[in-house]
């Protein structure tokens, strides 16, 4: 995987996943990336501290594409892209 | 590697809270690849000075001294964050050396092991 801009990224859904804790955000990717087409990229909000860890992981077993992480003010911005 | 364990870490009992470091240690003795998942009381164990009232009388080391014998052996330790409001713990609460994992974690980390026990 090459270097990928975050911040130039076209996201095709936000999931705001910030009053939810594990697994909550995890089912909440889980469902926003099939409501987006194939190539497209999901950003998921998560306050929770271990969605960092599990969203990649997640990502590698069920064949989508986790682009990176901006660590925020309080939460985190996990971005995974559609791959199948 | 002769393979890996994942040991899932859900007590504080004394009873089952040492058991996972023997067994631990004895898998980094044998060249295996260890992970401890640490969830509901068991996070007790990884909590800032929480090893420390974790007493087994006659156990061959205390529980802070497993605990270093086992990060410096390598092992892995994972704090269920799914768990942190159950038991009222942050992860600033943890001791170093000690990473937030969820469910995906976990069970990708099962899938991948030879072996899990669980205590």
């Amino acid at each position: 995987m090459g270097e990928v801009d975050l911040d130039k990224i076209k996201v095709a859904k936000v999931v705001d996943a910030r009053g939810s804790a594990c697994p909550g955000p995890l089912l909440e990717a889980k469902k926003a990336i099939g409501t987006v087409a194939v190539g497209e990229t999901i950003e998921v909000w998560s306050g929770d501290p271990s969605t960092k860890a599990d969203l990649p992981r997640w990502a590698a077993k069920v064949g989508h594409e986790y682009l990176g992480v901006r660590e925020g003010d309080g939460y985190d911005r996990i971005f995974v892209s559609r791959r199948k | 590697m002769a393979g890996k364990v994942l040991i899932f870490c859900g007590s504080d009992d004394p009873q089952k809270a040492f058991p996972p470091f023997m067994l631990g240690a004895g898998a980094l003795a044998t060249d295996m690849e260890v992970t401890l998942f640490f969830t509901m009381n068991g996070l007790n164990i990884v909590r800032r000075r929480g090893a420390e009232k974790i007493v087994l009388r006659g156990a061959p080391k205390t529980l802070p001294e497993f605990i270093k014998v086992l990060q410096e052996g390598g092992a892995k330790m994972i704090a269920c964050s799914a768990a942190f409001p159950i038991v009222g713990i942050q992860e600033e609460d943890l001791i170093d050396g000690v990473e937030c994992g969820g469910v995906a974690t976990f069970m990708i980390a099962a899938e991948e092991a030879d072996i899990v026990l669980t205590f």
